[in-house]
């Protein structure tokens, strides 16, 4: 299950982030987004410690914590996306195609003409992309 | 047994410090894990675990150590924009500032939390995980708000832990804040201040645009504005007309100007913008310094003011996606207006006047007259300052030059400076010249009241054409009784080209219709500038003398200076003052004949130099008979040469004149002046001008030192210019030939005996 979404950007600065959790870990979670950037930094400086392709965007699993899996996509543009989920048995080819579709979501929304590059994404729709493809995640891997 | 991995190991440590809550062992743990993720470069992890040992220190009460660590902290998440992560962290900085009775420090994290950039209301009133102030929301951003500036006028007590004491903001506790350039405050009160020009005249007012900003969830009313430059007379206050106890506000600002706002609310994310005027009266650079911003009688805050060209983004606010005003209306103010403005010197009501007579000479002393006329102020202190720049850049002649001059550098050189009454009693010379320098000069100018003038003259040289540029500066005080005001200044500049008066170029010839054969031409080796000149012989010197420059010159004499003894060669003139001067306009050339007889055999005879005396014709005539002690002298040297006997000399001699059909004799003579026998071949081409009757052609041998003459009769045919029959003489022993010059072969022809009256009258006499 997918517990935190966040899109970074290349001022390490949070444009987006959203939690699907009920419990009281939102605090906790932008710690845990934040502290991924210092894998997703490690992974862009030292590719031959990466995946073997080094034009990859996504970049796999960052770091294992003990009830959490996080993951990283970078874009063309330096911008990050982070995905913290509780699935501890994920498939990479689901977590890729959420990516994927997270992308478009996030360039469509960044198609805006009102909408300033670097600024924060306070658009709606976004935001219910985002819940659509968290849900999709979730209910294909259970499947 | 296997040994442990590392995350069996590290999950048997967490285990085992969750089951014994130890938290000096849980900061021990943290500690080492910054420690290498410090090592491992993990910036944000490291300050994660940083972060988990200030809790611990927190909730065992060691206030300062955690305050300490969360400083630290607070920077990355600021930097970075993670808002939330923030809000936790002032929100632990509140605390411990509040048990440390830390009550500054306590209020500045407090306006912070209130203006970070939260904007939303949905929480979970019973979330436990945002620290001690609560879930990030707007209202409690409103709160927080309350809270501080309820401490800060003194209206509620903060409860210091430390010493189980409250605290109340009073006279004796007054409270000041200060916002830098880089303070994280700068989102509580951010003063941007623009000047509406960029220079101004001392005196002259001019508009200046104050414009105030605060992210705080609460308007905030301020009670009074202190604006302070750089220039302290130009302080002045802004008081809130609304407010009454805007007089109670004690400061020490008595005599300074105050104005009064209607009102001085400042509304949130809202430009609160103020123009006055502003006027000073020092030049220099005038800067708006800090802004004081004065909320009750016991809280100010100190806000370094900032031009809005070069005004930086608000950390975390930049971030927002929000609609952005600019802080002034006007936009160019609003994107390159600065918070200081130049106050120029004073406009100086005098005039200050090169008075240029034209380009100088070479070798003249140029006469410059300087003149100081007041048109509105009084001159007190004043100066003269004089320099000399080389308008091409090279040869800076400038006093910073640190080489001594020697006369062969200085092209153009500050003689002297003088004027009128320099005898007088009241200033020496010595007290009035400062400083002369072949480049600079300083003087002192005597004090004039309005309206009265004086003037001096400058005495330059050139010494090569060059141009130049003459920089005069005056400065001086208006006043004598105010004398902390600056100095007024005037300047002015004049370029003066450096010019030649004349060019000398000389040209030797030999004497007419008389041919010298000189062996040194007939070499292979001849050297055209090598001039050879026959022994004993009348040779012909030219000089001319073109005047080069703009203006008319008088020629006063010329001469030709022989080096050494007078015996080595005879000049006939020697030197010839000319009664009446000889006026010369630009571009007239002079010419001037010199008979030259070389008494010595003399391969390089130094013939010594021309001198050419001369003046500028621009006196008055009355002051002609002065001219004698005010000329110029310019040289040049003749060329070396070479003086040999030529073995042969070949001369022509007839009349000066003809009539036509009378005979006449022409004679050619040639001379050996040898002691050996020549022998010479001549021919006489007929012309079509006369019958002549002679010997056409023969060789004919010449005895040592003796002459053999060719006689011939010649009747002309023709009246007017004629060319006489060519003559060619030629030479067995030398291979060399003579023949005439067209020139020196023509005689003219009358068509009848001429009478000349005035000779005739003068015979009769």
């Amino acid at each position: 299950m997918i517990v935190c979404v966040a899109v970074v950007g290349h001022q390490n600065n949070p444009l987006y982030i959203q939690s699907f959790t009920d419990a009281d870990d939102e605090l906790k979670l932008h710690h845990i987004v934040h502290c991924s950037l210092d894998v997703v930094d490690e992974r862009v400086n030292n590719p031959k410690k990466a995946a073997p392709t080094l034009n990859e965007t996504f970049l796999g699993l960052l770091y294992p914590t003990e009830n959490y899996k996080v993951y990283g996509y970078l874009t063309n543009t330096k911008v990050k996306f982070i995905l913290v989920t509780t699935d501890l048995d994920v498939r990479d080819a689901d977590v890729r195609n959420f990516f994927r579709r997270f992308h478009t979501a996030y360039v469509d929304a960044v198609s805006n003409p009102f909408h300033v590059p670097g600024k924060k994404i306070t658009s709606k729709i976004f935001a219910e992309r985002v819940s659509t493809i968290v849900k999709s995640f979730g209910t294909s891997a259970a499947g | 047994m296997q040994p442990l991995t590392d995350d069996e190991y590290a999950r048997y440590m967490l285990a085992e410090g969750k089951r014994f809550q130890d938290s000096f062992e849980i900061i021990a743990l943290f500690k080492r894990a910054f420690e290498a993720y410090s090592n491992l470069k993990s910036e944000r992890t490291a300050a994660y675990c940083r972060f988990q040992m200030a809790r611990e220190y927190f909730s065992v009460c060691e206030f300062h150590n955690a305050k300490e660590i969360f400083d630290k902290i607070a920077n990355l998440y600021r930097q970075e924009g993670w808002i939330l992560s923030l809000w936790e962290i002032l929100g632990y900085l509140r605390e411990c500032t509040r048990e440390i009775s830390c009550v500054k420090d306590f209020i500045e994290y407090s306006l912070e939390m209130a203006a970070l950039p939260i904007t939303s209301n949905a929480f979970d009133p019973s979330s436990k995980d945002y620290g001690p102030a609560g879930p990030a929301s707007l209202s409690q951003r409103a709160k927080i708000h309350k809270e501080a500036f309820g401490v800060v006028n003194g209206e509620s007590e903060l409860s210091l832990k430390e010493d189980n004491s409250g605290y109340k903001v009073n006279s004796h506790l007054p409270l000041y804040l200060e916002i830098d350039l880089v303070s994280p405050l700068r989102v509580v009160l951010l003063a941007l201040v623009a000047f509406h020009e960029q220079t101004v005249k001392p005196g002259v007012s001019s508009l200046i645009t104050f414009s105030l900003r605060s992210r705080l969830p609460i308007n905030i009313e301020i009670d009074q504005l202190e604006v302070q430059f750089n220039q302290s007379e130009c302080n002045f206050i802004i008081e809130n007309g609304q407010k009454s106890n805007a007089s109670t506000i004690p400061c020490c600002l008595s005599g300074r100007r105050v104005e009064t706002a209607p009102a001085l609310v400042l509304a949130t994310n809202k430009w609160m913008r103020l123009t006055y005027e502003i006027t000073s009266g020092q030049t220099g650079k005038l800067e708006c310094t800090y802004i004081i911003a004065r909320m009750g009688p016991q809280f100010s805050i100190c806000c370094r003011a900032e031009s809005p060209a070069s005004m930086t983004d608000l950390p975390l606010w930049k971030f927002e996606d929000q609609v952005e005003t600019i802080p002034l209306k006007d936009p160019s103010l609003a994107f390159s207006g600065q918070k200081a403005i130049q106050v120029e010197e004073p406009e100086p009501q005098v005039d200050l006047s090169l008075c240029s007579c034209g380009p100088a000479l070479v070798g003249e002393n140029y006469i410059l007259p300087v003149k100081v006329a007041s048109k509105g102020h009084a001159v007190y202190s004043g100066e003269l300052k004089i320099n000399l720049v080389d308008t091409r850049g090279s040869d800076l002649l400038s006093p910073r030059e640190v080489e001594p001059f020697s006369a062969d550098n200085l092209h153009v050189e500050l003689m002297d400076i003088y004027w009128d009454g320099l005898d007088d009693h009241s200033d020496s010379r010595s007290d009035k010249i400062q400083k002369i320098q072949p480049s600079f000069g300083l003087i002192s100018v005597p004090s004039l009241v309005e309206g009265e003038s004086w003037s001096c003259k400058l005495k330059i040289m050139w010494n090569r054409p060059k141009p130049i540029m003459l920089y005069v500066s005056l400065s001086y005080y208006p006043h004598n009784d105010e004398p902390s005001l600056q100095k007024a200044h005037v300047h002015k500049s004049l370029e003066i080209e450096g010019k030649i008066a004349f060019t000398i170029s000389p040209r030797f010839m030999m004497p007419f219709r008389k041919d010298p054969l000189l062996l040194s031409k007939l070499k292979a080796a001849y050297d055209p500038e090598h001039i050879p000149l026959a022994l004993n012989e009348s040779n012909m010197l030219i000089v001319s003398a073109k005047n080069c420059s703009e203006v008319p010159l008088r020629l006063l004499s010329i001469s030709i200076e022989l080096r050494g003894n007078n015996d080595t060669c005879i000049v006939h003139p020697h030197h010839e003052e000319f009664t009446e001067p000889i006026i010369h306009v630009p571009g007239e050339e002079f010419k001037k004949v010199f008979t030259v007889i070389p008494k010595v055999n003399n391969s390089q005879l130094n013939m010594g130099m021309v001198c050419l005396r001369w003046q500028r014709d621009s006196r008055p005539p009355d002051e002609v008979h002065s001219w004698a002690t005010v000329s110029q002298v310019t040289k040049l040297k003749l060329p070396d040469v070479n003086v040999e006997l030529p073995p042969l000399l070949v001369s022509l001699e007839f009349p000066p004149h003809a009539i036509l059909g009378n005979p006449f004799v022409f004679y050619v003579k040639v001379h050996n002046q040898t002691e050996l026998l020549q022998e010479i071949k001549f021919t006489l081409a007929d012309s079509q001008s006369f019958v002549s009757s002679g010997p056409h052609s023969d060789t004919i041998y010449i005895l040592p030192r003796s002459a053999h003459v060719l006689r011939y009769m010649l009747v002309p045919l023709c009246s007017g210019s004629q060319q006489l029959p060519r003559v060619s003489v030629t030479s067995v022993r030398y291979s060399a030939g003579f023949q005439p010059s067209a020139v020196s072969s023509v005689i003219f022809v009358y068509p009848a005996k001429p009478t000349f009256k005035v000779n005739e009258k003068k015979e009769r006499q």
